[in-house]
């Protein structure tokens, strides 16, 4: 193994890194903010690939307007399905939240056969990333290279938001102690279809980047959304940071596993998982739960 | 509940008579469902824990029983302890890790465990045949035969229900209780939480390995599906279809859910829709199950009769 060979997988890894931030930093912020553990999010992420290949019949050149039109149809989704569904088990035992999510599981993953087809759908290097770039002489997808671009603006954007401004500040506070901030005067119930939906936007956004990397078909959910959770576990539930440590440690894995025992990479990911609930249940940057009294 | 419960049984135990080939697939897979469903809300309604982890001790046991069948020509039946041991080794292995921790930590951390266990199958090609699974598994004698299968796994049924309502009777089912109520009173007298929870954990997963290697004694094949998530998914949606707070609910929902899918799927591909759509209705309008349907009905039609 050679130097650029390392640093191109390396690069790979870190594209898939990237893929995997966006589809997981939902996941979190919902868990985080709502309480709950969103087993349909591998399905949004999957929808947000649709709304893109449907929007430009599979052609590449329309990539980049029609992927505001795609993550806003996934956004739309998100606070409808909020609205109808998810404040209903907001208080309830957690494996109705759970059964609720995978209903929605289930029903996504019918509708898009139906609405879509079941066969796999792919789209070509969109517009500005149709070369490949020469690294250290070797050509390598310039596109890989867009999306760790795209995902570290989105994760920069997301920081801005919940740091810098006074909403972000509410999603934050509502995440510690929901009850104060309703005796504040705060409308919870819309922040929540706000958290929500922009979950589930960051997941269809990051669906619909993948697409020139990774065919999608119907049956990509189950799997995606079980990735989304090793991340947000290894990183810690809750946190925008820890979620892309999780990622980029997860990519890598997959990455350099592959090279190394090609058999058990993806168990690899799972026995980092256990090993992370085992010794700091919170996750690697997730912050102990305190005790409430 | 003794009449309801004899009726039961002797309608269970006639029914071969009265179905035909596919009616007797359909039967027996809700059988091996129901024992799962039993095994698993063994846990659950004791201890309160949501595992994801079945799948693995499901897994384990059919696995165990495949690799047997094909690789050193066991006899089916023969290899049944040895099914039952791996499953209780895998829900050792899990239980003692898992049940240190609580809620969804508790879940993530089950599910990892089985996952692990499902991605190391789904690869290892030269020793678990990889995603190609085991296949041409026919059971020699009473287990080939769907009448011989049928009677297994409705005696099977039998004994994990029995079991299960041993324990649940019994002082160490009270103590798994108390325990799931109020952890630190149960500590307080004196209770080891964790040894009762590890000890239920693998019972119930010990029993899961029942339903595992009647499941591949049907399906004649053994494939990494019977390890991934997504088995573990449906074992939890048959319990709290069928209503996990009552004995026999994980029984009527295995049998709702096999009866519904087979009606579904023999008018329509989209099963999983319809599915879906149930459990949704089922969240938002009856949580008790489909078992609480029955008994609300009752309760609004006592007094009327009083009157």
């Amino acid at each position: 193994m050679t130097l650029p060979f390392f640093f191109l997988e390396f690069m790979t890894g870190l594209a898939s890194a990237a893929s995997l931030f966006l589809l997981a930093v939902g996941l979190s912020l919902i868990f985080g903010a709502l309480g709950i553990v969103n087993f349909a999010h591998g399905s949004f992420f999957v929808l947000g690939a649709y709304f893109l290949f449907a929007l430009t019949r599979g052609d590449a050149a329309g990539f980049w307007h029609y992927l505001l039109l795609a993550v806003a149809a996934s956004l739309v989704v998100g606070a409808v399905v909020e609205r109808v569904f998810m404040r209903r088990v907001l208080n309830r035992a957690e494996h109705y939240q759970i059964l609720l999510t995978y209903a929605l599981l289930l029903i996504i993953e019918d509708l898009s056969k139906i609405c879509f087809g079941a066969d796999y759908k792919s789209i070509g290097m969109p517009k500005g990333f149709e070369m490949p770039v020469f690294v250290l002489g070797i050509p390598f997808p310039s596109y890989y290279l867009g999306l760790v671009g795209l995902a570290a603006a989105a994760a920069l954007l997301l920081w801005l938001f919940l740091h810098r401004t006074r909403y972000g500040t509410l999603v934050r506070a509502v995440t510690q102690d929901r009850e104060m901030l309703e005796a504040l005067g705060v409308n919870v119930p819309l922040l929540f279809t706000v958290i929500f939906a922009l979950g589930i936007g960051l997941a269809g956004f990051g669906g619909a980047v993948s697409l020139p990397l990774q065919s999608i078909s119907t049956g990509v959910a189950v799997d995606a959304v079980i990735s989304a959770f090793i991340v947000v576990v290894v990183g810690g539930l809750g946190s925008i940071w820890g979620t892309l440590l999780g990622a980029i440690l997860i990519g890598e894995i997959q990455a350099f596993g592959a090279l190394v025992l090609p058999e058990f990479s993806i168990a690899f990911t799972y026995v980092l998982m256990a090993a992370v609930l085992l010794f700091r249940p919170w996750g690697l940057l997730g912050r102990p739960p305190a005790v409430r009294t | 509940m003794r009449t309801k419960l004899a009726v039961a049984a002797a309608v269970l135990a006639v029914l071969p008579w009265f179905l035909h080939d596919y009616g007797m697939q359909v039967a027996i897979q809700a059988l091996v469902l129901a024992v799962f469903a039993m095994s698993f809300n063994l846990l659950f309604r004791n201890t309160g824990l949501l595992s994801f982890g079945h799948a693995a001790c499901f897994g384990a046991a059919g696995y165990t029983t495949a690799l047997l069948v094909s690789k050193l020509r066991w006899s089916f039946a023969a290899t049944l302890p040895l099914a039952l041991v791996a499953a209780a080794l895998v829900a050792l292995v899990i239980g003692f890790f898992s049940v240190r921790l609580t809620k969804i930590y508790f879940t993530m951390l089950t599910l990892a465990f089985a996952q692990m266990l499902w991605a190391v199958t789904h690869k290892w090609y030269g020793f678990t045949g990889g995603d190609n699974g085991i296949t041409g598994l026919l059971p020699p004698g009473l287990l080939g035969n769907p009448k011989g299968l049928y009677y297994a796994s409705l005696v099977a049924l039998a004994v994990v229900c029995a079991i299960i309502h041993v324990i649940r009777r019994s002082p160490a089912g009270y103590t798994l209780r108390a325990v799931r109520d109020n952890p630190a009173r149960a500590e307080a007298i004196g209770i080891s939480a964790f040894e009762y929870m590890v000890t239920a954990f693998v019972l119930s997963g010990t029993l899961s390995g029942l339903a595992g290697f009647l499941q591949v004694a049907w399906q004649h094949s053994a494939f990494p599906d019977l390890l991934y998530w997504t088995t573990s998914a449906e074992v939890i949606i048959a319990v709290i279809l069928g209503g996990s707070a009552e004995f026999f609910g994980p029984v009527i929902g295995a049998a709702v859910l096999v009866v519904l899918e087979a009606v579904v799927r023999s008018h329509t591909q989209y099963w999983p829709l319809a599915l879906g759509i149930v459990l949704l209705a089922m969240v938002l309008f009856f949580p008790s199950g489909v078992i609480s349907l029955f008994q609300r009905r009752q309760r609004r039609e006592a007094p009327r009769a009083a009157a």
